[in-house]
């Protein structure tokens, strides 16, 4: 499985995949800032993270649950730095040779993203 | 024998302290309560973020009856919100 996962500033994009994979699924979620947290109205979400660890522990739980869901290849993009509203601050594209392994790996690559990556978002300060 | 270990701080324990690092003495082959005890000692404020912060090393949690050496560079990670 190719695991390809990066932190970056600036908006977050995902160059098409090359080459063929023999993919019959491709699915693509992107995570965006809302513009409300806590109940406030917000602008943007300020996004830090403690780079090392986030990718390596983003990398462990791709191999992991590549091995329970065995997918193609999986690319993941966390944006550091502020985002504004309605811009992504996540974006994960998984491809594999049927979409139920790409769901599921999706699914559970985001629930423990948000238990073990240490990434943390604050609304900015005024 | 003391000597410092060293701290990374994030988040909203980063926005507690003020400050980026930390170093804090500790006996070498200290208990996670040992560390605590002295950062404690120094951050009153870090109380509240005892029961939820976890300790890691190398980039990797530890388990809670990890020891900690001088020297070593200590990540403290509040509950995480990426995504």
């Amino acid at each position: 499985m190719i695991v390809d996962i990066a932190l970056q500033t600036g908006p977050l994009f995902l160059a098409e995949a090359k080459p063929s994979l023999g993919a019959g699924a491709v699915v693509r979620f992107e995570g965006r800032v809302r513009g409300e947290e806590k109940g406030a109205a917000i602008e943007a979400l300020d996004y830090e993270a403690y780079e090392p660890m986030a990718r390596q522990q983003m990398e462990k739980i791709a191999r992991e649950l590549g091995a329970l869901h065995p997918c193609l290849a999986v690319r993941v993009r966390h944006r550091v730095g502020r985002v504004p509203v309605d811009e992504a601050a996540i974006l994960v594209e998984i491809a594999a040779k049927h979409r139920a392994e790409a769901f599921a790996f999706l699914a559970e690559f985001m629930d423990r993203l948000k238990q073990d990556v240490p990434i943390w978002k604050a609304a900015p300060k005024p | 024998m003391t000597a410092a270990l060293r701290l990374l701080v994030f988040g909203p324990v980063r926005a507690q302290v003020g400050a980026d690092r930390l170093e804090v003495a500790c006996p070498d082959s200290a208990s996670q309560e040992e560390l605590w005890s002295r950062l404690l000692e120094l951050h009153p404020g870090l109380e509240s973020f005892r029961s939820t912060v976890r300790l890691a090393r190398d980039g990797e949690f530890l388990p809670p009856d990890a020891l900690l050496h001088p020297g070593e560079e200590i990540a403290l990670i509040p509950p995480v919100s990426g995504g």
